[in-house]
């Protein structure tokens, strides 16, 4: 009943079916409208960048998908499940890396790991593995065993990203997760990013960097107060197309 | 499956954390404290209780052989303290002291043992007076706070450790930021928040039970099964009501802070405040008569009754025509006026008492109305009853003391009254106390009502808490 089979195939990024679907979406925290009926779909092996000034709504976007907030009005899917309705199934299929990966600061990376991974349904898979899946997420396998409190913000990322492969999540919620890297690690992070692509992870991801979304993103929306102003394929524009673009939707 | 996720973490998180480790470790020297001082003061309960039996013993045996010398012919030691004379077996020379043993978990818990009296020494003699020596202790701290035992451990200070240990359950993860990352599993905030607190619940009430139970093993207290259950179920709910109260206080998304300042104001209000304050209020509500009256009554009622011990006398048989024992003396003996005025004190001194004991009962029911405002009250009172401690243990023995000393009374008086001595041969016919003490059936029956309370103030904090989670869906 949730199956989103109505949809115009044209809206579909690579023509299979969405694994996040927004249709409708909205969201008013009081007299503020934060989000205003967006409709959005995310097929696997697509990485959909959402750009936008602060306040445009992108982080709304995200916690609807995540469930933390309740839409005004509208339904967020996740594979074709109703995010309102089915919580824990939804969750299960999903990572989230926020702009800022938070750890027990205490714990080893490795242990924090094992506890996330644990929680999303993983809790069989040995240490062993798990210690794999920080080294493919990127981290030196001499600090899978320190503690996070010695932690870069890179390196907790990359934890951040290990929690996904380990989940073997199927979409991706990505708020701002490059904001504050320094090049070198943003483009390590990119680089996973395009490997859970063509996995077939489905990705959204909030960011203010138009060059990372041009170089990641298979779609970009553009948003401002609330609304999807434009949708726009990368392989269709250059860098300078797209920065032009974007500050014209700006200065409207 | 998230419940062991969570365990196996959280123990993680306390082995990384030495604050916490040592805050534990604290707790756990001050109960071991507690219940070393509740051991010692048993012991030193038992050791008097046993010196006061063999006392007794060694009264009977005193007077077996004086009389059993005076019958061989010797002279009575002296010609006041003839061991034939009624007033003399039957006074302070022939006493016999009633006891009450030790509460069974008494090291767990004090509690009234050392303000209330477990012996009497009961002769003719006895009377109200011998009765009021309890002490009732007029600042109500003292009455609250008793010695550092485990029961004071339990009712104060568990429960600041249980929030100490839980103030920031859910707030912590919002504030670290962890809290995001673990909502966005396929786990409901009520869960994680019910395992991180099952795992504190578990140490922290671990804890106390496993000192409970050692003293209990080492005192002997496992003959009372019913006694160590309700001891046990007490210290459980009481815990879990901060827990749950804490979860309540978590769920409302504030700052750990605010979390702080709101559970240890709830500490301050149930456990220190509204005891002290319904202490306070029944005192002033119901002042008790001080008890220089007592000590006045019984000096003006002395005075009077010497001057007019024939017209007592002749009172006292009329009204008590028992004791005369068909022998009605013609002459009255000494022995006899003098009873009569000691009699005429005694009515006078229960007068004088009666009142006392009424404002008392007052203070009491206004006390017991308002103790379910408190679940420190509540627990208290289970706990101190759980250990044989409680009021009510004592009180019944006070009562079954009187009734010995009527008892006692009906098998000296007449004598008195006739001028008859008596010899060796009544000595097998002496009444000796026999402490009807109470069955844990009465013990479950009193605790019925504050536990079944306490369960209620935990399952309205519980469904606050359960409701109030529910509502957590994200990490703001
Ligand atoms: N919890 C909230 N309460 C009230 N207003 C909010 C809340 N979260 C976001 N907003 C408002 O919603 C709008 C969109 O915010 P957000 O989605 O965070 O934007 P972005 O992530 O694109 O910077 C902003 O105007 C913001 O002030
Ligand atoms: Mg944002």
């Amino acid at each position: 009943m949730n199956t989103p089979e109505s949809r115009h195939p044209a809206e579909l990024g690579n023509g299979r079916a969405p694994l996040l679907e927004a249709r409708g979406l909205s969201k008013n925290y009081g007299a503020t409208r934060a989000l205003d009926s967006l409709d959005l779909a995310i097929a696997p092996g697509e990485v959909y960048c959402l750009l936008g000034p602060n306040g445009a709504g992108k982080t709304t976007t995200i916690n609807l998908f995540l469930g933390f907030v309740a839409p005004t009005s509208g339904q967020a899917f996740i594979a074709g499940l109703d995010v309102s309705a089915h919580d824990r199934e939804t969750k299960q299929r999903i990572a989230y890396i926020p702009e800022q990966v938070m750890l027990y600061r205490n714990l080893s990376g490795l242990e924090n790991l094992e506890y996330f991974a644990a929680l999303g349904g993983k809790g069989a898979l040995t240490p062993g593995r798990l210690t794999d899946i920080l080294v493919e997420a990127g981290l030196e396998r001499s600090a899978v065993d320190q503690r996070v409190s010695e932690y870069s913000k890179g390196m907790r990322q990359k934890v951040g990203i290990a929690i996904a492969i380990a989940k073997e999540a199927d979409a991706l919620l990505l708020d701002e997760p490059t904001s504050g890297l320094d090049p070198q690690a943003s483009n390590e992070f990119s680089e996973l990013i395009e490997r859970l692509k063509n996995r077939g992870v489905a990705v959204l991801m909030a960011t203010h960097d138009l060059f990372r979304a041009k170089e990641t993103g298979t779609r970009v929306g553009i948003m401002r107060y609330g609304r999807l102003v434009t949708e726009l394929g990368t392989e269709e524009i250059g860098h300078a197309d797209l920065e032009r673009i974007y500050l014209k939707h700006m200065h409207d | 499956m998230t419940a062991r996720t969570v365990l196996r973490n959280e123990w993680r998180l306390l082995m990384a954390d030495r604050a916490l480790r040592v805050v534990l470790g604290l707790f756990a020297v001050l109960l071991v404290y507690a219940l070393a001082n509740g051991v010692v003061w048993m012991r030193f309960q038992a050791r008097t209780v046993e010196a006061v039996q063999a006392g007794n013993v060694e009264r009977t045996r005193a007077i077996a052989e004086e009389l059993a010398a005076i019958e061989n012919g010797a002279e009575p030691a002296s010609r006041f303290a003839d061991p034939r004379a009624p007033n003399v077996l039957g006074g302070p020379r022939g006493s016999h002291t009633a006891v009450l043993e030790p509460g069974p978990l008494t090291a767990l818990a004090v509690g009234q043992s050392d303000l209330l009296p477990y012996y009497y020494d009961v002769n003719i003699y006895t009377n109200e007076s011998s009765f009021q020596q309890n002490g009732e202790v007029e600042n109500p701290l003292n009455l609250m706070v008793g010695r550092f035992d485990l029961a004071f451990v339990v009712i104060y200070l568990l429960p600041l450790l249980v929030l100490a240990v839980s103030f920031n359950v859910l707030s912590e993860e919002r504030e670290q930021g962890t809290l995001a990352l673990t909502l966005s599993q396929p786990v409901s905030a009520r869960r994680v928040v019910a395992a991180k607190l099952s795992f504190r619940a578990l140490l922290v009430v671990g804890m106390v039970l496993a000192v409970s139970l050692l003293g209990i093993l080492v005192t002997g207290g496992f003959s009372s099964p019913g006694r160590v259950l309700l001891w046990c179920a007490t210290v459980v709910a009481y815990a879990l009501f901060w827990f749950v109260l804490a979860a309540w206080v978590n769920s409302l998304r504030r700052s750990s802070a605010w979390n702080a300042t709101v559970l240890v104001g709830a500490w301050l209000v149930l456990v220190v405040v509204l005891p002290a304050a319904i202490n306070i209020a029944s005192g002033l509500l119901h002042p008790l008569p001080s008890r220089v009256q007592m000590v006045t009554a019984q000096r003006e009622a002395s005075n009077e009754a010497v001057n007019r011990r024939s017209e007592l006398l002749a009172r006292y048989l009329e009204d008590h025509p028992e004791m005369a024992g068909g022998v009605v003396a013609e002459e009255p003996g000494l022995g006899a006026l003098a009873w009569a005025a000691t009699d005429a004190v005694n009515r006078r001194l229960e007068e004088v008492t009666s009142e006392h004991d009424a404002r008392r009962a007052e203070q009491i029911a206004l006390v017991r109305r308002y103790r379910f405002l408190s679940p420190a009250l509540l627990a208290q009172e289970v706990l101190i009853d759980a250990a044989g401690t409680g009021d009510a243990r004592f009180a019944g023995f006070q009562s079954q003391v009187r009734a010995f000393a009527e008892q006692w009374r009906e098998f000296f008086v007449p004598a008195i009254l006739a001028s008859e001595q008596m010899d060796a041969s009544v000595l097998p016919d002496l009444p000796r106390f026999r402490l009807e003490d109470e069955e844990g059936a009465d013990v479950a029956r009193r605790a019925g009502v504050p536990l079944t309370v306490l369960g209620a103030l935990l399952v309205l904090a519980g469904v606050g808490a359960g409701v109030g989670l529910g509502r957590v869906r994200g990490a703001d």
